[in-house]
């Protein structure tokens, strides 16, 4: 057995739980000590995950963990995301009165479920993963306990999710019984002795896991939750679940359809391509019919999910890495567009709707400017990051031999443009209606400069891409 | 028909019927009721299969313990179940459908030919299924273990966030400590004085 | 129980199967059915993985191999932290609205 593999989990996993009684023992003067310790922990683990850099793949506890450049990528990517959310969310907290331990020590547990998830090997520990993310998620979008629109959203949150459990593990359990194993190698071994197309107990399990996935993705028509999650959650925690957790699943998605079933992408291709277009087509339009700037971006989070899948659908090394580059890309992003939520918003309610952005230019031209490069990112502006992202998966895409699906994008990505220059122009040509002025901390300023300088540095230097690239290669 | 077919179909009788009565009844006392017995019968269902462990744990953690936190919950709650109910026929007839469509596509998959396996032979009388379990639990699967574990920490955390609060300032409580340490000489006080006569005898 | 040609005496998988199956069917049916009753919706989650235990445990005993039980035993683990979780939010709710009824508070769209 070789423990030594999974050192940044177990690190993780020991801090958190000093975290948890550290915070027992603070008195609410010294609460910041909890929120220094959890950022401490994260880079120790995040300079952990970078000494295991592997080029070789290695399993760990009889084959359930499995330790690949993917996964160190992966895992890197997910700590860095969940250090940003900590310094930013920090004033918010402060000043909703609901800065307490054990935001921080829930986050490490989601985020040590996200870790599960990179390097599972098998379904049992996909679920566990998945599970130990989703239960401290639910707790935290209810994290506000007195405002009746989280609790609400909470609810809902939870219904949906433990339903998409329900059917991942239904699909879980005919595999398992199909195959006979839980390990996704021996799943691979009988997917590739079978002809999928033809073998009707594999595409039913096939259907109930695509079905449990999307709801786990937010893509249409498995959506429903998401608008109402993203508006009902605290800010930050919004923020949480526009970010990590979509790396984790399309980690997750790689490990099972990929990983597992590569030999039956025939399946699973044509029931990705439904989802997709249903996606790019409700998210888009509906976002643009939206006053509510958290609902905005919900949906246009939907279309940008459509895309990460549709990077699987060209079932080829260039199509995974270009979702997986997708998917870190609109982390990053999504991260500064919260960002500037939580900036604007103040003691009396959240900035949430599309009036609050009204004049941000004069109010705090630097916000503006960086609100601005995030939003084109997002529409796919060149030369910023998100352009190449949507360039990287429509070659693939086109390259696989679907060119409508790829018009379909592309279509609906101008259409989608509309509401994020819509947004733009309330910032630049409109009057401010809130003329109070805006100060944020040194470290939240400096932060989000990061944060846009990543936004426009990612799409410029193709080091990610190459990164992705040699990470697909190695795990396929 | 063997014996063993007489004791299945009896169990999974009461396990559908039950199940039906969770979903349809008015009165959530009664749902949590009729779940408890769908978890007795489908428990019978395991020990059929030879997990005996599973189906005790079964009875004891989600009878014993899961479903009295459903009841708990219930009782604690003041629910008005008529407001809840609406809407119930009006679903009805669509939601049946729907559930006839999904059980018969999914009955016609369970019965095609992937699935029919033999028999296996039953294991022998000194078989011990909570041993074999435990032997793989503690060695083979000790990653999800410990991950169960982290997921039992995060629901403990979670609902103690969500559901504890502090009692106000000026609630009255017993403090054990001063209770304890109270002396004679602070409650009875001993005073001498002179005998009264009573007056008019 | 009339499978090419034999009669069977003993259960066979797929009527293991099949009542999972059923249940499963029910718990969807009383999800749809029950969309403003909270409680029957958590109860009909656990039916759901009552079913996919049923699954899981059936495999395990007709393929011989002890990793189904084990993944039921620790969904059955799961399945308790998440309905604790869940009747906590459904408490909190309760107390911010005075009701479970989620679309009579719907203040949100959608």
């Amino acid at each position: 057995m070789s423990f030594s593999l999974a050192t940044p989990e177990i690190f993780l996993l020991s801090a958190t739980c000093f975290i948890l009684l550290l915070d027992v023992f603070l008195k609410d003067k010294f609460r910041s000590i909890g929120y220094w310790a959890s950022l401490l922990a994260l880079g120790v683990t995040l300079v952990l995950t970078y000494q295991s850099w592997t080029e070789a793949k290695a399993l760990a506890f009889n084959g359930m963990f499995v330790h690949d450049t993917l996964s160190v990528v992966l895992k890197m990517a997910v700590l860095s995301i969940v250090t940003a959310i900590f310094v930013y969310s920090k004033p918010y907290l402060i000043d909703r009165k609901i800065f307490k331990g054990e935001f921080y020590s829930i986050s490490l547990f989601a985020t040590l479920g996200m870790m599960v998830m990179i390097s599972a090997n098998t379904l049992l520990m996909l679920y566990m993963g998945l599970e130990l993310l989703s239960l401290s998620m639910y707790a935290l979008v209810a994290f506000n306990r007195d405002n009746g629109r989280c609790t609400e959203a909470a609810m809902k949150y939870f219904v949906l999710g433990a339903i998409a459990s329900g059917m991942l593990l239904y699909g879980m359990s005919l595999l398992y019984g199909l195959s006979g194993s839980i390990e996704l190698s021996s799943i691979a071994e009988y997917v590739a002795n079978q002809k999928i197309m033809s073998s009707v107990a594999l595409l039913f399990a096939l259907t109930f896991i695509i079905v449990g996935l999307g709801f786990k993705f937010g893509v249409a028509p498995f959506h429903m939750w998401v608008p109402d999650v993203y508006q009902g959650a605290p800010t930050p925690v919004t923020m949480m679940l526009a970010s990590a957790p979509k790396i984790a699943v399309f980690a997750m998605t790689m490990r099972l359809l990929v990983g597992g079933m590569e030999f039956g992408s025939e399946g699973w291709q044509q029931m990705l391509i439904p989802l997709i277009v249903m996606s790019m087509v409700i998210g888009n339009i509906a976002a643009i019919a939206q006053t509510n700037l958290k609902r905005m971006l919900a949906y246009s989070t939907i279309s940008h999910m459509g895309f990460v899948l549709l990077g699987f659908v060209s079932a080829s090394e260039g199509g995974y890495s270009a979702a997986m580059y997708y998917a870190i890309t609109y982390a990053i992003t999504a991260l500064g567009g919260f960002a500037i939520l939580i900036a604007l918003s103040h003691e009396d309610g959240d900035a949430e709707e599309l009036d609050d952005l009204r004049g941000l230019s004069r109010r705090h031209p630097w916000y503006a400017f960086m609100m601005m490069l995030f939003l084109f990112s997002m529409a796919g502006v060149p030369p910023l990051v998100g352009f190449f992202a949507k360039l990287y998966i429509l070659q693939a895409v086109v390259s696989a031999g679907f060119v409508w699906l790829a018009v379909i994008a592309v279509l609906m990505s101008v259409v989608g443009a509309f509401y994020y220059l819509r947004a733009i122009k309330l910032m630049y040509f409109d009057k401010p209606i809130d003329e109070r002025s805006i100060s944020m901390s040194i470290s939240f300023n400096a932060l989000l400069s990061v944060n846009g300088l990543l936004v426009v540095a990612l799409g410029l230097t193709p080091s990610l891409m190459a990164l992705c690239l040699i990470a697909i290669k190695q795990s396929i | 028909m063997g014996f063993e077919q007489i004791i299945f179909y009896l169990f999974a009788t009461a396990l559908i019927m039950s199940a039906v009565s969770v979903v349809t009844v008015r009165n959530p006392v009664l749902a949590a009721l009729f779940l408890i017995a769908a978890f007795f019968s489908s428990s019978a269902i395991w020990i059929m299969l030879e997990a005996e462990f599973l189906g005790v744990v079964l009875v004891l953690v989600y009878v014993g313990a899961v479903m009295v936190l459903f009841l708990f919950v219930i009782m604690m709650l003041d629910i008005n179940t008529d407001l809840l109910r609406e809407g119930f026929m009006r679903y009805l007839p669509i939601g049946l459908l729907i559930a006839v469509v999904i059980a018969a596509e999914m009955i016609l998959v369970m019965m095609s030919k992937v699935f029919d396996k033999p028999i296996p032979a039953p294991l022998p009388a000194n078989h011990s299924n909570t041993e074999a379990l435990g032997e793989v639990l503690y060695t083979q699967y000790v990653y999800p273990f410990e991950i169960a574990a982290v997921i039992l920490l995060v629901a403990i955390v979670a609902a103690i966030v969500l559901a504890h609060r502090k009692r106000p300032i000026n609630t009255k409580s017993q403090k054990p400590g001063e209770q304890v340490r109270v002396k004679s000489s602070d409650r009875l006080r001993i005073i001498k004085m002179d005998a009264e006569k009573r007056a008019g005898s | 129980m009339q499978r090419r040609g034999r009669v069977h005496k003993m259960v066979q998988l797929s009527d293991f199967l099949v009542v999972s199956a059923l249940l499963f069917a029910i718990s969807i049916a009383g999800i749809f059915l029950n969309r403003k009753n909270m409680i029957i919706i958590l109860m009909s989650i656990e039916l759901m993985l009552l079913a996919v235990n049923i699954n899981f445990i059936a495999f395990s005993h007709f393929s011989g191999d002890m990793a189904g039980q084990v993944f039921v035993f620790f969904i059955l683990t799961v399945a308790a932290a998440e309905a604790a979780i869940g009747l906590a939010i459904l408490m909190v709710l309760f107390r911010n609205r005075g009701t479970i009824n989620v679309q009579e508070i719907d203040e949100m769209k959608g």
